[in-house]
C-alpha cells in the first residue's frame, strides 16, 4: 500500500513536470526567446564583436553569458508563469487537486533547469566553434554543473516576483530586475569598466556571486571568498522562498 | 505574527546584501580584466598581427628537432607545426627561416625581477621568468598578466613572493622589510603557519633559504632555518600543494633538504665535490638542480659577464641599466677553484640523471635579465651538457617541472611564445644570442630600447670649488648621502672647511661613521647633475679629477648612470693621505657607465665598520 503511494506521488511529480514541459513548448513565445535570447547575445558579443583578441574574451564572457542565460530562465519561468497563473485563478484550480503541494513548484524548478540545460549546450556550441574557447573537460563539467545548481536563486527571486506582482506586469518588473542586474554584476561588460560606485554594489546581486564562482575557475575573479559567494546565494535562495511561501500562504 | 517573520526575513535580506558588498574584496586583482574589455577594445586592436607562419623553419620544440617545417601562429597561439612544408594560403604574413631556427620562449628558473627586469628580459627572448624571491603584493597582477594573450612588452612571471627565512638571514639584507619567522617564536608549527600565509598570499611555489655564508670564506656565518623548520615547512608546501624550492650553498644542507621532500635545488653546492650517493638521493626523489652557474661565475669573478656585455651579438640590445648591472663586480678576490667545482658538480649530477634546469639569478650584481640566459645556456654545455639538452633546460624541462602546461615547447595549443635564432643553436648553442626575431604572445617583440636623450652637460669643467658661503656648483647639487636611504644606520655629514687645496679659500669636509646595518654601508657626499638626479649628457667628458686629503682611509667614486635612478652605481677606489694630493680616474675606467645619461657622482666610504673624515677640492669633470 505505502508503496503504491510512494509510487503514485512520485508519479504526479513526474506528470506535473511533464504537462508543465508540454505547455511551454506549445507556448513559442516564451521557450524560443528564453532558450535562443542568451546565446545571440554572446554570439553578438562575445565571437563577433571580440575577435583579434584572441579567445580569451570569448572564454570570458562564456562563462558570464551563461549565468545571464540561467538568471533569465530561472527568473521568467517563475516570475512570469506564476505572476499569471496566480491572476488567471489557474493557481487556485491547481491547489485544489489532489496533487502534493510541492509538485508545482518542482515541475516549474525541472523546466528552469531543462532550458538553462539547452541554454549552456548552445553557448558551448558556439563558443567551442566560432569563439575558438578550448578548456579542458574538468572545467567544461564545472560550467555544466555549477550554472544549473545556480538557477535556484534565480527561481527563488522569480516565484517571489510572480507572488507579487499582477501577470499582465510580470514581464516587465522580471525585465527590470534581470537586465539592469546582468549590466551591474559584469555579465555583459567586465565590471571594471563600470563607475566605481556601481562596482561596489557588484556584490547584492545574486549573479555577481555566481559569475565569481565560475570566473573563479578560469582565474579572473576578482578575488573574493569562494565561501562567501557560496554562503550568498545559499542564504538568498532560502530567505526568497520563504518569502515567496510566506505570500503564497497569505494569498490562500 | 506574519508579518514578524516577513520583518525578519526583510531584515535578513538587507544583512545578507550588505555583507556580501562588505566582504567583496576590491579590486584586488586589478589588473585582471585588462585583456578582456570586448566590446570597446575590438576595433582598436590590429585585427592579425598575432597570427603569421614562420616557413623552411628547423624547429627545436622543447626537447626534439624538426629539420624543416612551417610553424603557423593564428590569435596568439601556436596552431600548427607542419613538417610536410604543405603550401600556405596568401592571407597569413610569412617569415623565411632559411637557414635558422625557431626555439620556445625561453623560461629563466632563477630570478628576483625588480624594475625593468621582465622588459629586459623579453628582448632576450626570456618569455617566462620564475622568481625565487621578491614582491609579494604583484600575485595577483603575475597571474593576470600570464593568463592574458594581450600584446605585452614583458616576460611572464611565477613568484615564491616571500621567502621563507629567519630575523637576519640571507634575504634580509636588501633593504626592504620581508616577513620572517620570529627567533622568539622558535617553533616548526610557526614555520608551517608562515609557509601557509606565503600560499595564501598568492606564492606559486615556497622558497626556503638554508644559508649560513659559511662556504665564504672571511664572513661571519648568519643565522638560518634549522632542521625542524626545514621538515615543517617543506611539509606545509606540500599540504598547500606548492612546491618546495630551497636555497642551499652546502653539500650537507642539500642533502638535508632533500631527505625532507625538497622539490628542487635553486643553486649549485661547490664547497665540496657531488657524490653517487647525493646523485642517487636527488634521483631518487626527482628533484631538479638549477644550477645558477651565471651568478656563482660573477661571484668568483670568471669574467663571463664582462664577455656578455661585450658580446657582439648581445650588446645593441642592453640597456645602460643592464651594462652596469653586468659590470658590477664585489670587492672579494677571484675564486676559480670555487666555479670550476660547480661546473664540474653540475656535470657529475648530468651525467647521474639529475634534472638541470637553467636560471640565472638575475638581479644580482653580475648578471642582466635575459642576457644572462645565454650565458648560462654556455656554461651548462661547457659543463657537459650538449646544447640540445642546454636548451630543454631552458623549455621544455623547467615547463614541466613547474607544472607550465601553455609554454615551453613549440606544440599547437602553446602559446606562441617564440626566438627565432640565425644558425642552428642545437648545434652550437652560441647561436641563441644572434636573435632575428622574439614573439610574446604572437606579437613581435621591439628588440632595440628607445634611446635615451638627455640634455648635454656644461662644457665648463668644474663641479665644486667651494669657495663661496654655501656648498654649490656651477649646476647641480651637493648633498650628503648615507645608507639610511636603504634602512642602513650609517652617519654622515658634509660642510665647508677654510682652506683647501693649492692655497684655495675652502674645501668639502665629509665626516660620518659606518655602522653595520645595511649589506653594502654607505656615507659620504654625493654631486648631482640634475634636480632629482635626472640625466645629462656627459658623453664629451673623459675624466674627473679632484684634489684630495684624509685619514689614510681607502674611499671611492660611485659614478650614477642609465636609464633609472634606480640603477647600481659603477665605482673607482683612491686611497688618502694627510696632504692634499690630485686624483685623475678617466671616464672609461668606470666601466658599464653610461655617461649619454650621467646622474651624479658620490665620495663615500665603506667597509670596515668605523668613523671616517677626509676633505675635497676643486672637483672637475673634463
Amino acid at each position: 500500500m505505502s508503496a503504491l503511494r510512494s509510487h503514485s506521488v512520485l508519479n504526479s511529480y513526474f506528470l506535473e513536470s511533464k504537462f508543465e514541459f508540454l505547455r511551454l513548448l506549445r507556448t513559442p513565445s516564451f521557450s524560443v526567446p528564453a532558450v535562443l535570447f542568451t546565446p545571440l547575445f554572446y554570439l553578438l558579443f562575445g565571437v563577433m564583436l571580440s575577435r583579434g583578441q584572441g579567445s580569451e574574451a570569448a572564454r570570458y564572457l562564456l562563462w558570464t553569458y551563461a549565468v545571464f542565460g540561467v538568471a533569465g530562465n530561472g527568473l521568467f519561468a517563475f516570475g512570469v508563469t506564476v505572476a499569471l497563473e496566480r491572476e488567471q485563478g489557474f493557481l487556485r484550480y491547481k491547489r485544489a487537486l489532489p496533487m502534493p503541494p510541492g509538485a508545482y513548484i518542482f515541475a516549474k524548478m525541472a523546466m528552469a533547469i531543462m532550458f538553462s540545460l539547452i541554454t549552456i549546450c548552445l553557448l558551448a556550441v558556439l563558443s567551442s566553434t566560432l569563439g575558438k574557447v578550448s578548456m579542458p573537460p574538468t572545467h567544461w563539467g564545472i560550467l555544466f554543473a555549477l550554472n544549473i545548481v545556480g538557477v535556484l536563486p534565480f527561481c527563488a527571486l522569480g516565484l517571489w516576483i510572480g507572488t507579487m506582482v499582477g501577470g499582465q506586469g510580470a514581464p516587465a518588473i522580471v525585465n527590470l530586475v534581470y537586465l539592469p542586474m546582468a549590466v551591474l554584476s559584469g555579465l555583459w561588460l567586465p565590471l571594471t569598466m563600470l563607475p566605481k560606485f556601481l562596482q561596489t554594489l557588484a556584490p547584492i546581486w545574486p549573479s555577481f556571486h555566481l559569475s565569481q564562482i565560475g570566473l573563479s575557475v578560469i582565474g579572473r575573479d576578482a578575488g573574493g571568498s569562494l565561501l562567501v559567494h557560496f554562503v550568498f546565494l545559499l542564504v538568498f535562495t532560502l530567505i526568497f522562498a520563504l518569502l515567496a511561501k510566506r505570500r503564497l500562504a497569505l494569498s490562500n | 505574527m506574519k508579518n514578524k517573520i516577513e520583518t525578519l526575513l526583510a531584515c535578513a535580506l538587507v544583512a545578507t546584501l550588505v555583507g556580501a558588498v562588505y566582504f567583496q574584496p576590491q579590486r584586488s586583482k586589478p589588473a585582471v580584466k585588462t585583456d578582456t574589455k570586448p566590446v570597446a577594445q575590438a576595433a582598436n586592436q590590429p585585427a592579425s598581427s598575432n597570427s603569421f607562419a614562420v616557413v623552411n623553419v628547423k624547429v627545436f620544440d622543447g626537447e626534439a628537432i624538426i629539420p624543416r617545417a612551417t610553424v603557423i601562429v593564428k590569435d596568439g597561439l601556436i596552431a600548427k607545426i607542419d613538417a610536410t612544408n604543405a603550401p600556405l594560403t596568401a592571407d597569413i604574413a610569412q617569415i623565411d627561416g632559411t637557414s635558422k631556427m625557431l626555439l620556445p620562449g625561453l623560461i629563466d628558473a632563477h630570478t628576483h625581477s625588480w624594475g625593468n627586469a621582465a622588459r629586459d628580459a623579453l628582448r632576450f627572448g626570456v618569455t617566462t621568468e620564475l622568481e625565487m624571491m621578491g614582491d609579494a603584493k604583484r600575485a595577483a597582477a603575475n597571474k593576470a598578466q600570464r593568463e592574458s594573450l594581450a600584446a605585452t612588452e614583458q616576460a611572464d612571471l611565477w613568484s615564491a613572493g616571500s621567502a621563507v627565512t629567519v630575523p637576519g638571514g640571507h634575504g634580509t639584507q636588501f633593504g626592504l622589510a620581508v616577513p620572517t619567522l620570529a627567533a622568539a617564536d622558535d617553533t616548526a608549527q610557526f614555520a608551517a603557519q608562515f609557509v601557509r600565509a606565503r600560499a595564501a598570499e598568492g606564492s606559486d611555489f615556497i622558497k626556503l633559504i638554508v644559508e649560513d655564508l659559511s662556504a665564504y670564506p672571511g664572513r661571519k656565518t648568519w643565522p638560518t632555518l634549522n632542521s625542524a623548520q626545514i621538515v615543517a615547512a617543506i611539509s606545509a608546501a606540500h599540504a598547500a600543494k606548492k612546491m618546495a624550492l630551497v636555497h642551499v650553498s652546502l653539500k650537507a644542507s642539500a642533502t638535508e633538504v632533500l631527505a625532507a621532500g625538497a622539490d628542487g635545488l635553486v643553486h649549485v653546492f661547490a664547497n665540496t665535490a657531488v657524490d653517487a650517493n647525493f646523485t642517487n638521493l636527488a634521483k631518487q626523489r626527482g628533484a631538479f638542480v638549477v644550477p645558477t652557474l651565471s651568478v656563482l661565475a660573477s661571484f668568483a669573478k670568471s669574467g663571463q659577464a664582462e664577455a656578455l656585455a661585450n658580446d657582439s651579438f648581445l650588446r645593441a640590445a642592453l640597456s645602460s641599466e643592464q651594462r652596469q648591472s653586468l659590470s658590477v663586480q664585489g670587492k672579494g678576490l677571484p675564486r676559480p677553484e670555487v666555479f670550476e667545482r660547480a661546473l664540474s658538480n653540475v656535470a657529475a649530477l648530468h651525467a647521474g640523471g639529475v634534472r638541470i634546469l637553467a636560471g640565472t639569478d638575475a638581479g644580482n650584481p653580475g648578471t642582466a635579465h635575459g642576457a644572462s640566459m645565454h650565458g648560462e645556456l654556455a656554461l651548462l654545455v661547457q659543463a657537459g651538457m650538449t646544447p640540445a639538452q642546454a636548451l630543454s633546460a631552458a623549455t621544455a624541462h623547467t615547463a614541466s617541472a613547474f607544472g607550465l602546461t601553455d609554454r615551453g615547447r613549440i606544440r599547437a595549443g602553446l602559446r606562441a611564445d617564440l626566438v627565432l635564432v640565425n644558425g642552428d643553436a642545437s648545434a652550437d648553442i652560441l647561436a641563441t644570442r644572434r636573435i632575428v626575431q622574439v614573439w610574446k604572445n604572437g606579437f613581435e617583440v621591439q628588440r632595440i630600447g628607445q634611446a635615451l636623450l638627455a640634455p648635454k652637460m656644461s662644457d665648463a669643467p668644474q663641479i665644486g670649488s667651494f669657495e663661496g658661503a654655501q656648498i654649490s656648483a656651477p649646476f647641480g647639487s651637493w648633498m650628503s648621502s648615507t645608507d639610511q636611504m636603504a634602512d642602513g644606520k650609517s652617519t654622515g655629514a658634509i660642510k665647508l672647511a677654510i682652506g683647501g687645496a693649492k692655497a684655495s679659500a675652502g674645501a668639502l669636509h665629509i665626516t660620518g661613521k659606518i655602522n653595520a646595518g645595511f649589506a653594502y654601508p654607505w656615507s659620504g657626499a654625493m654631486f648631482m647633475a640634475a634636480d632629482a638626479m635626472a640625466p645629462l649628457d656627459a658623453s664629451a667628458k673623459t675624466e674627473i679629477v679632484f684634489q684630495v686629503r684624509g685619514d689614510g682611509r681607502e674611499y671611492r667614486v660611485m659614478l650614477f648612470s642609465g636609464e633609472s635612478t634606480g640603477g647600481i652605481p659603477v665605482m673607482q677606489y683612491f686611497k688618502t693621505t694627510p696632504d692634499w694630493q690630485t686624483v685623475k680616474m678617466p671616464l672609461a675606467d668606470f666601466n658599464g657607465a653610461d655617461l649619454a645619461s650621467f646622474r651624479g657622482l658620490a665620495w663615500t666610504a665603506d667597509l670596515p665598520e668605523g668613523e671616517f673624515d677626509f676633505w675635497i677640492d676643486e672637483v672637475e669633470l673634463r
